[in-house]
């Protein structure tokens, strides 16, 4: 079989080069759009995703992580009596004014008090074994490298935090926060930084189970007592979700990003189709030929498509390698981006989409070759 | 080779118009292209219709080739009614039965010449080696076995016309149409252009029809028929060294 398609996609590739940079940039600017989304947007269930617990017990009704109440301490030793629970550890979120020893102004601090001992679930992923060691220290912080300079501190230097004076032991990676900057401190310096007198218990209980694939049925057998106060529970996936999901949607960005892949999706078919549509033109009279000759129109149309559908594939393989590029580059930089194979797999959908749209139109332009207007 | 010839004559026209009229509307304007023309066509024959641009000479070989519909009156080909055949079916005849030669060359610019050939052979079923053995075979055919491998724009004028051709006698057809096929040609290679139509005529038994307003065909034509406003004026056989070849008595 004589592939025309291919040699003329290879023999004209000048003609051919708009609708592949289209969908070469249509592919790069989704790959990044979604990485950056899922990086940063990731970064929201950090605390989640970077600990060890399998189940979180928290106020009712919280739609991330930062937006959590305290429940009554007590809520434990009901959690405890499950058999399925191997060990639960508070977790203090603390939301802090931070004022540095330069001139920063004051910074918004999210302050996490955790359980320093070595077994402690809390961003066991997140944070080496020393510095959790060091932070059980009195007044000991750890933050994240990437904010230093908002924090206007180095290591071993003093800052204050809701007025009470803290101490930086140590910086780790990693850890950016989403509206703020996250403050690492035990459990202890975590209370003692809380201004509101009415806040008593912790704001999460998280939990450690024996067998970890059962966390969604501990999660909803420990759920709804209420001898201690309100609280429920969540598996942690679950919660990681909600979490990513309330940024996502309920702030807006999600209809942001698509809305702009929609525009990038349109853009894209745009010139590919009319790039594609110029190279039918093109050709119309080869074409026109072939069907005098009683090559149907259906094997045309499957020419074009498979134009269209190797200007896509060329398109993505431009798009993936210089997305990896940039990803790498992006990552050197502290940029949060994260590419999940889900993610990756829409992309390639969506280009490819885009290619098949393009090609449909282009299919279209055949009509022209009719043979009858070579006989003039 | 006259007993081809003698034989085809004795059976039914490979090719038959009867009554055949077509007009085209432009604005409210009617032009009334061809008129009741009545028309036969015999197996192994190059039949030339000669007459001044605009008489119709087009629309006769586009109608008489399946390309175009009439608004009355038949055509049968090998035995086919064309005005039967649905749209499928018309390119189905026309991908077992017809060859075409048109006056651009109408080549793909990526193929070689042996690709240009072989490509519509892959649409008619054929083993990849016997597209191949028949491409290799009508390129020698038309003389251009050395240079099969070029593609269009290393091509001359007259050796893209020849691969045209060629792309059109591979298939093997009975039918074979021509729409003036020399004008874009020096007088050269359209003498030669007109030699191969008339040897694939003799040589395969080909119908051969050619479209030309250039007078200069005329004497390589078994059948000369002159046309002039969608009517046949003149229906001869020239007395010429090629049809005595044939043994076509004048
Ligand atoms: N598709 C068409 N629409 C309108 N008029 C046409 C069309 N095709 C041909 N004609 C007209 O029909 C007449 C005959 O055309 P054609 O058969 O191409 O002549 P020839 O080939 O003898 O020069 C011309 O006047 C031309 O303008
Ligand atoms: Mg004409």
């Amino acid at each position: 079989m004589v592939a025309l398609a291919r040699k003329t996609l290879i023999y004209e590739w000048r003609r051919f080069l708009p609708a592949m940079l289209a969908v070469g940039f249509a592919g790069l600017l989704q790959l990044l759009q979604i990485a950056l989304v899922l990086g940063i947007f990731g970064s929201t269930s950090l605390y989640i995703t970077g600990s060890s617990a399998d189940v979180w017990i928290g106020y009712p009704g919280t739609q991330s992580v930062g937006s959590g109440r305290n429940i009554d301490a007590d809520v434990e030793s009901r959690i405890l009596m499950d058999p399925a629970i191997q060990r639960v550890e508070p977790y203090i979120w603390v939301d802090g004014d931070w004022r540095g020893p330069r001139d920063t102004g004051g910074v918004s601090v999210f302050v996490s008090g955790i359980d320093t001992s070595p077994d402690g679930l809390m961003f066991s992923k997140a944070l080496p074994a020393n510095l959790r060691a060091r932070l059980a220290e009195p007044d000991a912080v750890v933050v994240d490298r990437s904010v230093l300079d908002q924090l206007g501190v180095g290591i071993g230097q003093t800052a204050t935090i809701n007025g009470h004076q803290v101490r930086v032991v140590g910086i780790s990676s990693g850890l950016r926060a989403l509206g703020g900057v996250n403050v690492l401190c035990s459990l202890d310096t975590a209370r003692q930084l809380d201004e509101d007198p009415a806040d008593s218990g912790p704001t999460y209980l998280v939990a450690k189970l024996h067998d970890p694939s059962q966390a969604d049925a501990v999660a909803i057998r420990l759920r709804g007592g209420t001898a201690f106060g309100p609280y429920t529970t969540w598996s942690a996936k679950d919660f990681a979700k909600i979490s990513v999901r309330y940024w996502l949607f309920d702030t807006g960005a999600g209809a942001g990003v698509l809305f702009l892949a929609g525009i990038v999706f349109l853009v894209g078919a745009v010139i590919t189709s009319q790039t594609l549509i110029a190279a039918v033109n093109g050709s119309v009279r080869e074409y026109a030929t072939l069907n005098a000759l009683g090559v149907g129109v259906g094997a045309l149309r499957k020419v074009v498509l498979e134009q269209a559908f190797w200007v896509g594939a060329l398109g993505l393989l431009g798009a993936g390698l210089l997305g990896i590029v940039l990803m790498m580059l992006a990552r050197s930089q502290d940029v949060p981006v994260v590419l999940t194979v889900p993610a990756a797999v829409a992309c390639i959908l969506l280009v490819m989409g885009l290619a098949a749209v393009s090609g449909l139109a282009a299919m279209r332009a055949l009509r022209r070759a009719d043979p009858a207007t070579l006989l003039r | 080779m006259p007993t081809a010839t003698a034989a085809a004559q004795t059976r039914a026209p490979a090719l038959l118009a009867e009554g055949i009229s077509k007009a085209f509307m432009s604005g409210h304007q009617r032009t009334q292209v061809l008129d009741g023309l009545t028309l036969s066509l015999d197996a192994g024959e190059l039949t030339l219709i000669s007459g001044p641009s605009g008489c119709g000479k087009s629309t006769l070989l586009a109608i008489l080739s399946g390309l175009q519909k009439v608004d009355s009156g038949r055509v049968r080909a090998l035995g086919s009614e064309l005005g039967q055949l649905d749209l499928r079916a018309l390119e189905r005849f026309r991908l077992q039965h017809t060859g075409f030669v048109f006056q651009g060359f109408n080549l793909f610019p990526a193929l070689s010449a042996f690709e240009q050939v072989e490509l519509p052979l892959n649409h008619m079923g054929l083993s990849r080696n016997e597209a191949r053995r028949r491409a290799q075979q009508s390129l020698e055919e038309v003389g251009l076995a050395h240079r099969m491998r070029l593609r269009p724009s290393e091509l001359s004028g007259g050796e893209k016309q020849r691969v045209a051709i060629a792309r059109a006698l591979a298939k093997e057809p009975e039918l074979l149409f021509a729409d003036e096929p020399t004008s874009a040609l020096d007088a050269a290679n359209g003498q030669m252009i007109i030699d191969i139509l008339h040897r694939i005529a003799r040589t395969h038994g080909t119908t051969v029809l050619c479209v030309s307003h250039d007078p200069r065909l005329v004497v390589h034509a078994d059948r000369v028929l002159a046309m002039e406003d969608g009517r046949i004026l003149s229906d001869q056989r020239p007395p010429t060294p090629a049809a005595q070849d044939n043994g076509i008595p004048s």
